[in-house]
């Protein structure tokens, strides 16, 4: 069964969100999938996950402005459930 | 602002702007030491020590950081790195410094060869400079405010500098330089260059580091059109009806940034950081640098004193407590990731330049503020002003160095 992960950096000041976001990413378990709540899109995260070996997919929040999905990449079960979870959410074209 | 608009990829070498943000600390030293051996500085709007020390502040300390943060910034922002940016860095760096001091010192001692040979190197420094941001910003494809914002201040920039060359001319080399033009050479640097850079700046960061919302877009869009139309629209009708009554668009966009960043500042939903003291001062001075344009009579000492030590020194020191620790943490993510180590050796902004560092800085830079306040109505503080004036600097330059002596640190410690 997968498992989401909630982080909130949308309070923290630059570079902790993207420090905290790696470290939680590198913590997930098989199946699990980091939802990302953030202020803005952090354009820095995306070749620091992808360098890591994970994947990602971003949309607009209900919370907050930006909410991204983050799995590892070859994890099937938590990329359906991560895919899944952002669909619920409009696109982040705007940001 | 919004981090899609950023290329953090196209961030130049550390040396590019560092060399700048190092440097300025130590002209708003060298100002504060002048203040200490020739107090009349702060007495008199026309004394040598008074240019001297006003240049020594705006080009030396200013100028030198705007440069710095524009080299770092566009690149960051139009996602195109600026052509040769280890030489430019290092010959505009070299003349901005050279320039200066000749210029400083011919003012100083009323020498009219260096007061000719400091504006000359000057000339080429900033047009040189000028020509190839001006490119850059040209063909920059990104519509975001702050790129608009630096290319207005680089254009006041050249006004400026166009205007003080022209009155040196006029008085054939000599100093003082009492003349209608003077009033236009003070305010399209400080109310033109400074403040419409600052505010360019300030679109980025203060909604990035101090965690406020966004400035509204409207603003965003016209302050800088509104500033410098009136500063232009002021320029003409001075010279040509001797009237002021356009300055009122100028000191409209100056208090209407002042009021928007104060209000977005209370609207952040953090504790309260030095940086965002330092702006709050910054904003709270630029108000009441406004307020002094305004009372009837001559202040514009008082003036000088609450818009170049208030405002813009406090917004410039805010502002270096975050770019400096940031642009070194992310200088060593970036180098660390390339030798395939783990980012988690990276030390936090915290560690970089600590909290309890900056907030002594501030404490004596509000000292600072107190003392350049009184000492215009009670001249005897002038050279305690002065003396606050150097230690500040000198506690800014050494907080500044002791980040990159992390960096050092870190990369030597990562690589044996």
């Amino acid at each position: 069964m997968a498992r989401e992960v909630v982080l909130d950096v949308s309070e923290l000041e630059p570079p902790e969100p993207l420090t905290q976001s790696l470290a939680a990413s590198e913590r997930l378990e098989r199946g699990d999938y980091l939802r990302l709540l953030h202020r803005r899109r952090p354009c820095l995260l995306y070749d620091n996950l992808v360098q890591r070996g994970f994947a990602s997919e971003t949309r607009a929040g209900r919370v907050v402005a930006c909410e991204v999905f983050i799995w590892r990449v070859g994890d099937d079960e938590a990329a359906k459930a991560a895919r899944a979870a952002a669909a619920m959410l409009p696109p982040a074209d705007h940001l | 602002m919004s981090y899609t608009a950023l290329s953090l990829a196209q961030t130049p070498p550390l040396a590019v702007p560092l060399r700048y943000l190092l440097t300025a600390p130590l002209f708003a030293a060298a100002a504060g030491v002048v203040v200490v051996f020739a107090p009349e500085a702060l007495l008199s709007r026309w004394t040598p020590a008074t240019l001297a020390v006003t240049h020594l502040l705006t080009l030396g300390f200013l100028a030198m950081t705007m440069f710095g943060a524009l080299q770092q910034l566009l690149p960051v922002l139009t996602g195109s790195r600026l052509p040769h940016a280890p030489l430019l860095s290092a010959l505009v760096h070299i003349g901005l410094t050279v320039g200066t001091i000749t210029l400083v010192l011919g003012m100083g001692t009323n020498h009219a060869v260096m007061l000719e040979v400091g504006t000359l190197l000057l000339l080429i420094t900033v047009d040189i400079f000028a020509v190839v941001v001006g490119i850059a910003l040209l063909r920059a494809r990104s519509a975001h405010a702050t790129v608009g914002a630096m290319g207005g201040a680089l254009c006041a920039l050249l006004i400026t500098i166009l205007l003080g060359s022209g009155l040196l001319r006029h008085f054939e080399w000599q100093v003082p330089f009492i003349h209608p033009l003077t009033d236009l050479h003070v305010m399209w640097g400080l109310a033109g260059w400074v403040v419409t850079l600052l505010i360019g700046v300030a679109w980025q960061v203060v909604p990035m580091f101090q965690l406020t919302p966004d400035y509204p877009r409207l603003l965003r869009r016209f302050l800088v059109p509104l500033l410098l139309a009136g500063l232009a629209l002021w320029s003409v009708v001075r010279l040509a009806f001797a009237t002021d009554i356009p300055f009122v668009l100028v000191i409209l966009a100056l208090l209407v940034f002042a009021a928007t960043t104060l209000w977005l500042q209370l609207r952040r939903r953090r504790l309260p950081d030095v940086t965002l003291s330092f702006w709050r001062v910054a904003m709270v001075m630029l108000s009441g640098a406004v307020l002094a344009i305004l009372l009837p009579g001559e202040h514009a000492l008082l003036f000088g004193v609450l818009f170049i030590l208030g405002f813009a020194m406090s917004a410039v020191n805010g502002m270096l407590y975050k770019i400096v620790p940031f642009l070194i943490w992310l200088h060593l993510n970036n180098r660390l990731q390339q030798s395939g180590q783990w980012q988690g050796r990276v030390p936090n902004m915290k560690q970089i330049i600590s909290e309890a560092a900056m907030r002594r800085h501030y404490r004596l830079h509000l000292l600072l503020l107190g003392l350049a306040l009184l000492a215009l109505f009670w001249p005897v503080l002038a050279r305690t002003a002065g003396a606050a004036l150097a230690i500040s600097a000198l506690l800014l330059w050494w907080n500044l160095w002791q980040g990159r002596r992390v960096y050092r640190a870190v990369l030597h410690g990562a690589t044996v």
